[in-house]
């Protein structure tokens, strides 16, 4: 399955599975903030270092980083191509064969770049692992959340597998008139074209069948709506909320003065 | 008290030349339990659209006429409003799962969130409609996985939850096994006993016969309106709408053929066992 690089809420019996998920936003939140306002990748990277902790207590360490791992080829590109071609480099570091040269603050821009994506996705891929998205939902309803807007955000998750699972049917049923989907990449290119057509007529049509479906149930009345699932912000949370927000007001402090 | 009235209600989808329906007139009491009969393309499941206000809000057409349901003229009023008092049971099961939720019982509370039923009353009613339609053990399960039967039974259960006045399946047992089948149409009597209205379109005249109040044949307008004994029992009329009637009534119709008996056909098990009892004096 393709989707592995997609992940998903996984159910485990953890500290950090427990809290608020509005607690775990702000956290991922102030992280993503923290990867811009940092000065540099080192400091970016000590970033990095509280993933392990709470990575363990978690129980989602490993998982947060095989995605990471998939895209590893994104980082060598991302130095090769800053490395050579970053259009404010002055600084040379050393002449390459063909008349390629290796800019110095080309690589320092590509550490800043590839550190800042690295915390953030490591961050983000934690909080998706730790969050039922029903929790998250019914969470951010309690502060203002549009319903229309909590919808998209579950239903979104359960889209993906559900179009891919569509593709194959589409692909079996023109196999079976005879497409030829195997050869170089130029007929499979073209093979997958009248693919697209049925696939992204079926998903408007999908689409309106939802809105029926939604409007069947009342989704749209105006008494004030009530969550299946029940989240509070306890102490704990606040106590955590508190402490994330000090972490980063002083890290960004030490950052700049020292 | 009639809950449900159709005044010259007319229908034609954008793009067709003929009216899918025409001239409906139909005024149904509350707690009837009715039974909806066609071949396929004669209306069937646009009259059941048609009661929740998908048509004419959802689909482009031309509409005439004018129908109330449950006090609320449909043309006028939101969908939100008109399904706390109708629950549709689509005919396709896939396309009621709202997919709001990521397990059965998420699915099945989607409806009660948005009718803002407390959390307390909201999770007893889940855990109550999970028993009636034996999915326990599913209700951490994605719905999306279930089968087509399973996922039948969820649809309907979704509508049900809701509490409706009027229950509207479009044919509610399309993907069941028979066990399935006989476990949808029990669970459906004994709803009808709590005095709800239930509109059932099906070609399962073998139910029908033994539970409807009085049968609508449509085909593309009301063809008879009329008891199950007198519907069920015309085969000109039903084979003349490329339908069948129920095995019941093909042994009382052999009997009659034979000879055996002048009674009028059964449509029942009560009825042919008479017939037979008299048969054997």
């Amino acid at each position: 399955m393709a989707s592995n690089i997609l992940l998903s809420y996984v159910h485990k019996d953890s500290y950090f599975h427990k809290i608020d998920p509005s607690t775990k936003l702000l956290i991922t939140v102030l992280v993503i903030l923290l990867t811009f306002i940092l000065k540099n990748y080192i400091h970016i990277m000590i970033l990095l270092l509280f993933i392990f902790p709470i990575g363990i207590k978690s129980k989602v360490l490993r998982m947060v980083f095989r995605p990471v791992s998939q895209l590893f080829l994104i980082f060598i590109l991302l130095f090769i191509i800053q490395g050579l071609f970053y259009p404010l480099a002055t600084d040379k570091l050393m002449d390459l064969p063909f008349g390629f040269t290796l800019w110095k603050d080309g690589l320092i821009n590509a550490a800043n770049v590839g550190s800042r994506l690295l915390v953030m996705m490591v961050f983000g891929f934690w909080f998706v692992l730790t969050t039922h998205p029903g929790d998250l939902v019914s969470s951010l309803r309690k502060i203002g959340l549009p319903n229309a807007l909590g919808y998209i955000m579950i239903t979104t998750l359960q889209m993906i597998p559900r179009i891919q699972s569509q593709m194959k049917t589409i692909i079996d049923a023109q196999k079976s008139r005879g497409l030829e989907t195997t050869g170089n990449l130029i007929k499979k290119f073209k093979s997958y074209l009248p693919l697209l057509g049925p696939l992204f007529m079926g998903s408007v049509q999908q689409a309106v069948e939802k809105s029926m479906a939604l409007e069947a149930r009342a989704f749209s009345s105006d008494c004030p709506k009530t969550n299946y699932r029940k989240t509070t912000i306890h102490l704990k949370d606040k106590i955590i909320m508190i402490c994330a927000v000090a972490l980063s007001i002083i890290g960004v402090i030490l950052s700049w003065t020292l | 008290m009639d809950i449900i009235t159709y005044k010259n209600f007319s229908w034609r989808y954008s793009g067709y030349k003929g009216w899918t329906l025409h001239n409906i007139n139909l005024s149904i009491k509350k707690g009837e339990f009715i039974g909806i009969i066609g071949k396929i393309g004669s209306g069937r499941t646009t009259f059941c659209s048609s009661m929740l206000g998908l048509i004419p809000h959802f689909y482009p057409g031309t509409m005439q006429g004018e129908i109330i349901i449950n006090g609320l003229n449909v043309k006028k009023s939101k969908i939100a409003d008109l399904s706390k008092c109708v629950g549709l049971a689509f005919q396709s099961p896939a396309n009621q799962l709202t997919g709001a939720g990521t397990t059965v019982e998420e699915e099945l509370a989607f409806g009660l969130q948005n009718l803002g039923v407390p959390y307390e009353e909201m999770h007893k009613r889940v855990d109550d409609m999970l028993n009636l339609i034996g999915l326990e053990k599913f209700r951490k399960r994605s719905p999306f996985e279930l089968s087509g039967g399973q996922q039948q039974k969820v649809a309907i259960a979704s509508v049900l939850i809701m509490n409706p006045n009027i229950l509207v399946l479009d044919e509610p047992t399309s993907q069941l096994d028979p066990l399935g089948t006989e476990q949808v149409f029990d669970l459906i009597k004994k709803l009808s006993k709590t005095g709800i209205t239930i509109m059932i379109s099906t070609n399962n005249v073998d139910y029908l016969s033994r539970f409807a109040d009085r049968i609508i044949l449509f085909d593309n307008k009301i063809v008879k309106i009329d008891t199950p004994k007198k519907i069920l029992t015309d085969i000109n009329l039903l084979k003349k709408h490329s339908l069948t009637h129920s095995n019941i009534t093909e042994v009382s119709l052999r009997l009659k053929k034979m000879n055996l008996s002048k009674k009028e056909l059964a449509i029942d098990f009560a009825e042919l066992k008479k017939e037979i009892e008299e048969i054997m004096k």
